[in-house]
């Protein structure tokens, strides 16, 4: 009995079971106590790491989505299609990940559907909620087949199949059209900030800022998600599809920074990188994490074909891009708002357990549906993962 | 249209007898212990800043950047001038706390059901015809209370009939102009008032921007895309039809063999 418990105990599952744990109660502390006891947010700072890592992080990593279905859909892009259903799951799990955050985030939780019919069209937030939730629905419609075709009924199946094959190619678009609204409209969030927000992150086309930044690093964190799959879910595919979502990654990366430099100067605020201040810091290791760092890595022919080596480059994108969301979304606001906010543990772990079921329903997904393109040779050895497969497509 | 009503808060008469404060906690029933800073249960507070009593309250601007933010529409500005919050609509969002550039709107953080609360310039009681009751409190009229145009000529008048008066009435331009105006004999930056982020422009005109844009990117975006498919598919034919027609000739051969 103990030597089977003993073995059932890897690493991993204590991880999760520690997340779960503490996440749970997090929780309960949320949802059966309060804000006060389960948050260190306060009327200066009334929005902190729910916003910040919850929402903007995760709309912005579930970028990918949108971004390989207008390249392969609508652009033509076949050469994309073997990852196009993996990227299509991490968006739909990443926004429903944020569907629940938004749960924890509003204080009257059970009024969540009032966006819905009571309208503010002058609200940024409202279009961003509206966008959000079509959006979603737009996901889960853009992810069914991968469920439907394994449906029993033959019949049902390919009515439903042949239904959704007719209309598709209009849901892509409209669902490109969405995400760039709402991935923008984060960023215009705090447009309305003027004053709060530091010099060195406001700027009237902050909403410009967040969309050019959020496609690279929804790239890199499909890179890294597939990365992982072939690592451990013996998931096989081309590696040179990724190869190319590095150079993609890099070039996105270079006209971001590009666009920030160039609304740095034109703002005037780059003087106030060079202030010994906090906040010059946070900007710094910012700079340093998102765009220079992995341009300069992925530059190299050696990172992009070595995938290892692109896997950590990507990492350091989706670091970088985590720290610019929580940059404007907290440390940007500090000095305005004379607090000092360091969110409470139960914040962090109410978010680790959301992102962590979101981990775990992908891993699922990977196992049990055709996410990735089937290869005719099952359990090839591990080093033929990265051997091209001749960039046989997926059908999707 | 309703008479636009108003309060000024006159810095220089204030002598900080916190009865403003009082007369508003009793009104609301909270306990009538001072509290340092605006509160959920503190509406109106009065500060010591510079040998100065400066009020803090909400200023009811006439267009609110609180009452714009808001996705479900719970704030609004009323006719006769207060900024009020519809409980019943809230989400607890708390995206008005981010946007008043004057940060007076305050949280329930201890609650279960928690709401936001701010003055509503007893919004009731103006509405009944009487007037808000730290106005009615004020024994010295550092707030008084009226229409909005006559308090305006008001503080004109105690302005020019008074030299130590800093010639500025603060609220009146602030961020498109407020229902609550300040005078006084210590220039404002002084007291700790902000210029308001948009100088003169309201708040609204930050977001109106981004936000008018929306149709557009929709409108041009569909059409961009949609050419982009439909040269996506044409290419896909001419590619399909090419490569029928260098088939057709060996199709022939092969029947014939």
């Amino acid at each position: 009995m103990v030597a089977r418990i003993k073995s059932a105990l890897t690493l991993w599952r204590v991880i999760v079971a520690i997340i779960f744990g503490a996440g749970i109660y997090a929780t309960y502390v949320r949802f059966l106590v309060g804000f006060r006891a389960s948050t260190n947010l306060s009327d200066q700072m009334p929005w902190g790491l729910w916003v910040g890592l919850g929402t903007l992080c995760g709309i912005g990593l579930s970028a990918a989505g949108f971004g390989i279905s207008a390249a392969v859909y609508l652009l033509g892009m076949e050469r994309y299609r073997p990852i196009l259903r993996a990227s299509i799951l991490i968006s739909f799990l990443g926004y429903m990940t944020v569907c629940v955050g938004y749960l924890y985030e509003i204080g009257l939780p059970w009024r969540f559907w009032h966006p819905i019919v009571m309208w503010n069209r002058a609200s940024v937030l409202f279009d961003v909620c509206v966008c959000i939730m079509t959006y979603t629905t737009v996901l889960t419609f853009e992810f069914a087949p991968a469920v439907i075709e394994k449906l029993p009924w033959k019949r049902l199946r390919e009515t439903i199949l042949h239904f959704h094959r007719k209309i598709l190619i209009g849901v892509v678009l409209a669902g490109v059209l969405l995400s760039s609204m709402h991935q923008s409209y984060l960023g215009g969030l705090y447009l309305i900030a003027r004053g709060k927000v530091h010099p060195l992150w406001y700027s009237q086309y902050m909403h410009a800022m967040f969309y050019l930044s959020a496609i690279p690093a929804g790239l890199a964190l499909v890179v890294m998600a597939i990365y992982l799959s072939m690592r451990s879910l013996n998931v096989h595919i081309d590696f040179s599809i990724l190869s190319d979502c590095g150079r993609m990654i890099q070039l996105l990366l270079i006209v971001f920074v590009f666009f920030r430099v160039l609304d740095l100067v034109a703002n005037g605020a780059w003087g106030y990188a060079f202030q010994r201040t906090s906040e010059a810091g946070y900007f710094w290791l910012e700079m340093a994490l998102l765009p220079a760092i992995p341009i300069f890595l992925l530059s190299h022919q050696s990172v992009r074909s070595n995938p290892e080596r692109l896997y950590w480059s990507c990492a350091i994108v989706v670091a970088g891009f985590m720290v610019n969301r929580l940059n404007v979304s907290i440390n940007a606001l500090q000095s305005a708002m004379g607090t000092h906010y360091v969110p409470k543990w139960t914040e962090l772990a109410s978010s680790v357990l959301v992102i962590a079921a979101g981990v775990i329903a992908f891993r699922y997904a990977v196992i049990h549906l055709d996410i990735f393109p089937k290869l005719p040779k099952a359990g090839a050895k591990p080093f033929t993962r990265w051997m091209s497969n001749g960039g046989l497509p997926a059908q999707a | 249209m309703a008479t636009r009503k108003a309060m000024l808060i006159d810095i220089k008469l204030c002598i900080g007898c916190l009865s403003c404060e009082t007369a508003c906690k009793q009104l609301h029933g909270f306990s009538t212990d001072p509290e340092p800073t605006l509160s959920d249960t503190a509406f109106t507070v009065v500060e010591s800043r510079g040998g100065k009593f400066v009020r803090k309250v909400c200023l009811h601007c006439e267009e609110p950047a609180c009452s714009s933010a808001c996705p479900v529409g719970a704030i609004s500005k009323s006719g006769l001038g207060p900024v009020v919050y519809n409980a019943d609509k809230c989400i607890g969002c708390r995206y008005c706390m981010l946007a008043c550039p004057y940060s007076v709107p305050r949280y329930q953080w201890t609650k279960l059901a928690p709401f936001v609360k701010k003055c509503d310039l007893c919004a009731e009681r103006i509405k009944a015809g009487g007037q808000p009751a730290c106005t009615e409190a004020c024994p010295v009229q550092a707030s008084i209370f009226g229409n909005r145009d006559e308090l305006m000529a008001a503080a004109w008048k105690r302005i020019r009939s008074d030299s130590s008066y800093v010639p500025r009435i603060y609220g009146l331009e602030e961020a498109g102009g407020a229902s609550v105006f300040f005078v006084s004999d210590i220039p404002f930056e002084n007291l700790g008032f902000k210029p308001a982020p948009t100088g003169n422009q309201p708040m609204p005109t930050l977001t109106a921007s981004a936000l008018g844009d929306s149709p557009k990117v929709v409108i041009m975006g569909g059409t961009i895309l949609s050419a982009l498919y439909w040269v996506t598919q044409r290419r896909r034919e001419v590619a399909l039809a090419e490569a029928e027609e260098t088939d057709a000739p060996n199709k022939i051969s092969d029947e014939r063999s």
